[in-house]
């Protein structure tokens, strides 16, 4: 017991870019998990918590910020259609909500399977298929679901005209299986690239494809209103 | 390949949740389009802050939530070093990540659609603060409350903070407006 409260304090003021076989020799000796000792020498009583919290975020979400911002240039362009188009207004931020979902459930799963599959051959994976289908089943039934509501709360303030109706089902839908095929595109390429790398795919992918999914979803929808609206 | 299995309830259900909280966003958004339009620039920060609660908040529910689980953090006991710094840091990146939405719409607004509109800094900074005095506590509520009732806050964190998230923050940009 002594030994581990002397092994735990060192992990303690050990400095964050050193590497730390302690870890492992804790995690061997005294079969406390690697997960538990991750987090004491993260943010153990010698931490100082914010100041840790804020410099490993503050990068990517300006990262983020950025990337919304382009994005968010792109609607702005089209201010005047989308005040015509009320649906399309109602439905920004659900697809928005949606698609930063799927790209943390692709990113979470691929990371988990990278790191439990023994054979490198990503392609012939059936679980990786499995949740592809998953993923486009439950992102196309979710749209048409979200877009018919959309269509129903604004039919009280005006009614939509019909090719109107039949155009935006068109338009949500399209938008949501380009988007999830780059999500699934950028999860398996990246992940891959940081797995090689000896990293953890969890830490990167997750801002990687929530960000690339909302900047893309901004501009794919923007050009799809542009063409067929 | 049978693919309608426990996975697939799970992803469906977490959507319908988060589905409804961005209908209700988009609702208030078209119940205000004249007010909220009428800000040069508004469209281009809108993402960015919609956005950025489910990246601050969201992150600080994992944070506690595994610290719960690890033992590091006691669920009975609010007023820790570990839990003021995590609520410190959170408010603290909010302000700043406000601040950079105000200021790349006023950079976007003056180099891209040639208006010179100050006022646009302010609004996601006064939003940004009546929001994250909402949302942050709110979430570390939640996420206690689940932790004590048995479930894991991991599964249910993420469209809670999406959904009230998207509420709070429309209408924190509504009331920034109205203030400014």
């Amino acid at each position: 017991m002594k030994n581990v409260k002397k092994y735990l304090g060192k992990l303690r003021i050990v400095k964050k870019k050193h590497y730390h076989p302690l870890i492992h020799k804790i995690h061997r000796e005294h079969k406390i998990s690697k997960k538990t000792l991750f987090y004491i020498k993260e943010y153990g009583p010698n931490a100082n918590v914010p100041k840790r919290i804020i410099k490993e975020s503050i990068k990517i979400l300006f990262f983020a910020s950025i990337i919304s911002s382009v994005g968010g240039l792109a609607l702005e362009h089209l201010k005047t259609t989308l005040v015509s188009l009320m649906p399309l207004l109602v439905l920004i931020p659900v697809l928005n909500d949606m698609i930063g979902d799927y790209g943390t459930i692709i990113s979470s799963k691929f990371s988990t399977l990278l790191h439990t599959k023994r054979d490198n051959r990503w392609w012939i994976d059936k679980e990786l298929k499995k949740l592809f289908l998953q993923i486009m089943v439950v992102s196309i039934f979710t749209t048409i679901f979200s877009t018919t509501l959309a269509l129903v709360i604004t039919s009280f303030m005006s009614e939509a005209p019909k090719m109107l109706v039949y155009k935006l089902f068109f338009i949500t839908i399209i938008d949501v299986i380009i988007l999830v095929s780059i999500l699934f595109l950028i999860a398996i390429v990246s992940g891959i690239y940081i797995y090689r790398r000896n990293e953890d795919p969890s830490n990167f992918l997750i801002p990687i494809t929530t960000s690339v999914a909302d900047f893309a979803n901004m501009i794919i929808l923007s050009a799809l209103v542009v063409m067929f609206l | 390949m049978y693919i309608l299995d426990k996975n697939f309830k799970e992803i469906f259900l977490s959507q319908i949740v988060s589905i409804i909280g961005g209908l209700i966003t988009g609702t208030i958004l078209v119940a205000y389009t004249e007010k909220l339009f009428l800000i040069p620039g508004l469209l281009i920060l809108l993402p960015g802050f919609l956005e950025m609660r489910g990246n601050i908040s969201g992150s600080f529910t994992s944070r506690l939530s595994s610290g719960l689980f690890l033992g590091v953090i006691k669920p009975n006991k609010i007023k820790t070093k570990i839990i003021n710094g995590n609520l410190m840091a959170s408010f603290f990146l909010a302000i700043i990540i406000s601040l950079t939405l105000g200021i790349l719409a006023f950079l976007f607004n003056y180099l891209i659609l040639k208006v010179v509109y100050v006022k646009i800094i302010f609004v996601p900074l006064i939003a940004g603060v009546i929001a994250n005095t909402i949302e942050i506590p709110l979430a570390l509520a939640t996420t206690f409350y689940l932790f004590k009732r048995g479930h894991d806050p991991n599964n249910i964190m993420g469209p809670f903070i999406t959904s009230t998230g998207d509420v709070t923050s429309i209408i924190a940009l509504l009331v920034a407006i109205t203030i400014i």
